[in-house]
């Protein structure tokens, strides 16, 4: 499958190159002043002079994310096991994941503000719900598909449940957990951007990327705000990376996600 | 009949309002290697699973030693169709797994695994995963991890079904060769007729819907058997016959 490193850095180069173009080209066709759609280069300039304040911002949000993030790991990963192994208690509360899941955290954001108050608390808590269901929903999923083969070989062997359970259906949950995390850690971001968006507060004159983008807006400064875009972009390319270097670390040797590219 | 390993004494198992085995009454000795063979869906595996404890019967008994098969399955291993390892597990650990569910120590389990694997022909794989071996391998991994617990009766559910044919006989050749070395009674679900008349002491015939004792043909072949029974004309007319027999219960089934 390998193909050479050129032809693989090429057409991603190339795509770049023609919409950067194409950008430039659409601003100048039409004249489009730059506080409607700036070009890339005063995007460019405009983040590095509001570096501090970006990455200040940057950092605030990511904690928001992280720790509603961890939380959700933490705690899904252990509801799930509980809904896993009591089989009406799964059919009772299926039906509620699922329209929590549906339910917008948008909406749900200013409820939180409102029992929490502005500031950090409310953003973790976004975080957190909108990373617990699809946590919870893989992970369960991981529980119950275990292998029937595998079952009835631990039965076999006169396994204890409790064997069962560490030996067989943690880890074999265990990819399924993983897929949660990715999705979850992508959602983190958006999640604790649009909390900070509604729930954030400019401690020490600086609020987290949510908060700046609603501060440039009414600035009209608009390339910063494609700057906040920017920094927003990298910082979830660090958050969902990680989760997926971790998830990489776990699996590469034995599970057939990692081992696609090998065989 | 008292003495007998195993004993099935009109065995019925429904799954609702459908019969899956209906009076199944059968004996097995210590030392028998008994084939069961049939149309799909005559109830092989379930027997298996039966025997195994896995499942109760809906009528009848299963006895064991004279006893329910559940404290009997100390003795008792299974080998799937499919080789069901654990994938997060090195082959050795896979090996280890029965024994280490038991609470064998480590040291023992481990000098164990190896024992069973250097049996199996496998020292060289012991710490690879098992997605880096082949399908013949991973079969064998499966027999040497059912093997290191020295069962006294071994279930296997058509273990070599998804193999190529020279893989299968060499496996089953070597399933003979390792029963010279840690001898158990053997229950082999087959599609294979050759296989079933290669391996067998006796091959039981079920015929479906629901699962009934067909015929019972009782192959003499000595052992240690060799490949080239194969080419025999006595392995060759019992082929036939054998064949003949599932061939009825088709022509019966239209």
């Amino acid at each position: 499958m390998k193909s050479p490193l050129s032809s693989r850095i090429w057409p991603p180069l190339l795509a770049g190159l023609v919409l950067l173009g194409a950008w430039y080209g659409a601003i100048a066709l039409y004249h489009i002043p730059s506080y409607i759609f700036p070009a890339p280069h005063l995007i460019l300039a405009a983040t590095w002079r509001e570096r501090r304040t970006l990455a200040q911002a940057a950092l605030f949000t990511f904690e928001g994310a992280i720790l509603g993030f961890l939380a959700a790991a933490v705690l899904g990963f252990i509801f799930s096991a509980v809904l896993g192994f009591a089989l009406s208690l799964r059919r009772a509360l299926v039906p509620y994941i699922l329209l929590f899941q549906m339910t917008p955290v948008v909406i749900l954001a200013p409820i939180y503000v409102l029992w929490l108050g502005q500031g950090l608390p409310a953003i973790i808590a976004i975080s957190y719900t909108i990373c617990f269901f699809p946590i919870v929903a893989n992970t369960t999923l991981g529980f119950t598909s275990v292998d029937r083969n595998l079952v009835d070989l631990f039965a076999i062997c006169r396994s204890s449940r409790l064997s069962e359970v560490f030996r067989l259906r943690f880890p074999a949950a265990l990819p399924f957990f993983l897929t949660g995390l990715k999705i979850a850690a992508t959602l983190a971001c958006i999640g604790a951007i649009t909390g900070d968006f509604l729930a954030g507060s400019a401690q020490n004159s600086v609020g987290g990327l949510g908060f700046m983008t609603v501060t440039y807006f009414s600035q009209l400064r608009i390339p910063e705000l494609f700057g906040v875009a920017l920094t927003a972009c990298a910082m979830g390319f660090v958050f969902v990376g990680g989760v997926n270097l971790l998830s990489w670390c776990v699996l590469h040797q034995w599970h057939e996600s990692a081992l696609k590219l090998e065989k | 009949m008292s003495g007998a390993l195993l004993r099935l004494e009109n065995v019925s198992k429904r799954f609702g309002a459908a019969a899956a085995l209906e009076g199944i009454n059968l004996t097995a000795e210590r030392g028998e290697f008994i084939s069961l063979i049939g149309p799909s869906g005559c109830g092989k595996s379930t027997l298996l699973r039966l025997i195994a404890g896995l499942t109760a019967p809906t009528g009848g008994r299963v006895v064991v030693d004279e006893g329910p098969p559940g404290p009997a399955a100390e003795g008792m291993f299974y080998v799937f169709q499919d080789p069901t390892l654990l994938p997060w597990l090195r082959v050795r650990a896979n090996v280890e797994l029965p024994l280490q569910l038991r609470g064998v120590a480590r040291p023992e389990r481990r000098e164990r695994a190896l024992q069973m694997l250097k049996l199996v022909d496998l020292m060289p794989a012991a710490d690879k995963y098992p997605w880096q071996l082949s399908g013949g391998m991973r079969m064998r991994v499966s027999i040497a991890r059912a093997l290191s617990v020295a069962p006294r009766i071994l279930l296997l559910d058509e273990p070599f079904g998804a193999l190529d044919e020279m893989t299968r006989d060499r496996l089953n050749e070597d399933l003979l060769a390792l029963r010279e070395s840690s001898p158990f009674t053997a229950f082999f679900v087959t599609h294979s007729v050759a296989e079933a008349v290669f391996l067998s002491t006796r091959i039981v015939v079920l015929s479906p819907s629901p699962g009934r004792l067909s015929a019972t043909i009782d192959v003499p072949f000595p052992f240690p058997r060799r490949r080239s029974l194969r080419e025999s004309p006595e392995f060759l007319r019992l082929l036939a016959q054998a064949s003949h027999e599932l061939r009825q219960i088709d022509s019966a089934l239209r």
